[in-house]
């Protein structure tokens, strides 16, 4: 009776300028980080950008990986939920435990063009059914409450906001 | 935390990053409501309002350090323990010890290998609740002696390098003074190599100090003493002078 087990990807995009307390401590944090991390692969300075160092400097990619290490203390003050997206109750509810995380851009010189991501992928979701422009998912475990069903979510598909995977049961009626 | 509303009175530096303190003075609004987010304020498709968030505001965020700043490096990874002591000085400034200065340590597994993002099926995701995504890789700021102490484990070694621990110093506002590495005694090398699992199941280094890419022209300077046993775990010391 569901479409699959899926698992939502959403890309949260941070710029410096970013009004939000919670953003600008991770901009901030991880411009700080970048700085640090990215004399590791500009040793005679030759370079300002991020996108210089990629394409000049073998390796630099790993600056992505390097530079994480500031912005996981604070995916822990998250407690878990992915930000931004919000059930059709207006709290957030998306459950997450992995992350990946990814310099867009930055400038040594200009704090002001420090551009990340974090990229949250969310616990497995069962899909059971859209309606309208809200999908309607249980979490995957979720314990059916006597007769009265099981406990389910509302979302809608927004910006930034994907399917990861899908992972589809043996359909004997679609139908709810 | 993606709330609009933060509770009015300004954030206290409730803690410090090991890096340059940012600008603190936040300004602070009243309860006011706003749209979520910054990201995704575009509204869907369809004609329908976009939802607002709408719950109790959490505690704001409070300001966190990098999670390298550790003297504990370890993060769960299989060695003999390894005690690591450095003292820095400032060679411009004759040799008095360098306090202040920020050093990121990192060096490989018992197996040769570094902590970094791993290309997985699925790709590459790292957990937030898996810690040691960082292992072996730490930071501290020397004290008023120069000097900061790791613990970690003894590292392995992969080809064409001889065992090294990799050392990055940086002033406190993170401008690098040095970029350096740490050579181990061949003796103690030798014996963790062959008598302790996982080491022995590779045995010794295929690359000696005196023949090493980086150690063979400077090993005076970059070979640090190293005392104890596989089972009482070692200590290394060295000193390093630092042009700051």
């Amino acid at each position: 009776m569901s479409k699959g087990i899926i698992r939502l990807a959403y890309r949260k995009v941070i710029n410096a300028d970013s009004q939000n307390a919670w953003e600008k401590y991770v901009s901030d944090a991880t411009f700080q980080e970048y700085l640090i991390q990215s004399q590791n692969y500009n040793t005679d300075k030759k370079y300002f950008t991020f996108a210089e160092l990629r394409q000049h400097v073998p390796n630099a990619d790993k600056l992505h990986f390097l530079v994480s290490a500031s912005v996981i203390n604070y995916l822990k003050q998250l407690n878990g939920k992915v930000p931004d997206i919000l059930n059709n109750l207006g709290k957030v509810f998306l459950p997450f435990k992995n992350y990946k995380f990814e310099i867009i851009d930055s400038d040594i010189r200009d704090k002001s063009r420090h551009r990340i991501a974090v990229e949250f992928i969310s616990e497995p979701l069962t899909w059971i059914d859209t309606v309208g422009n809200l999908l309607l998912v249980a979490f995957t475990g979720t314990v059916p409450e006597s007769n009265h069903g099981i406990l389910t979510e509302m979302f809608t598909m927004q910006p930034f906001l994907s399917i990861h995977s899908l992972k589809q049961e043996e359909i004997y009626d679609t139908a709810i | 935390m993606e709330r609009k509303s933060f509770i009015s009175g300004g954030l206290a530096a409730l803690g410090f990053a090991a890096i340059a303190p940012f600008a603190n003075s936040c300004k602070k609004d009243s309860t006011t409501t706003a749209t979520s987010t910054t990201t995704t304020t575009s509204s869907s498709s369809s004609d329908s309002c976009t939802i607002t968030s709408s719950e109790t505001a959490g505690p704001y965020p409070t300001l966190v350090p990098s999670s390298y700043v550790r003297s504990n490096i370890v993060d769960g990874q299989t060695g003999v323990a390894l005690t690591i002591k450095l003292t820095f000085t400032n060679t411009n400034n004759s040799c008095a010890a360098l306090s202040g200065a920020l050093v990121d340590i990192w060096h490989c597994t018992a197996l040769g290998y570094y902590s970094e993002y791993t290309d997985t099926p699925g790709g590459s995701y790292a957990s937030v609740d898996y810690t040691a995504s960082h292992f072996l890789r730490g930071r501290q700021t020397t004290d008023t002696n120069g000097l900061v102490t790791f613990t970690s484990i003894f590292p392995g070694w992969y080809s064409p390098r001889a065992p090294h621990i990799h050392v990055h110093v940086y002033n406190s506002a993170g401008t690098s003074l040095l970029i350096t590495q740490i050579a181990f005694p061949t003796d103690v090398c030798n014996t963790v190599y062959t008598t302790v699992s996982p080491y022995s199941d590779r045995g010794v280094q295929d690359t000696a100090n005196t023949v090493d890419m980086v150690f063979s022209d400077s090993l005076a300077n970059e070979l640090s003493t190293v005392t104890g046993s596989v089972s009482a775990g070692y200590v290394l010391t060295i000193n390093i002078g630092v042009p700051a």
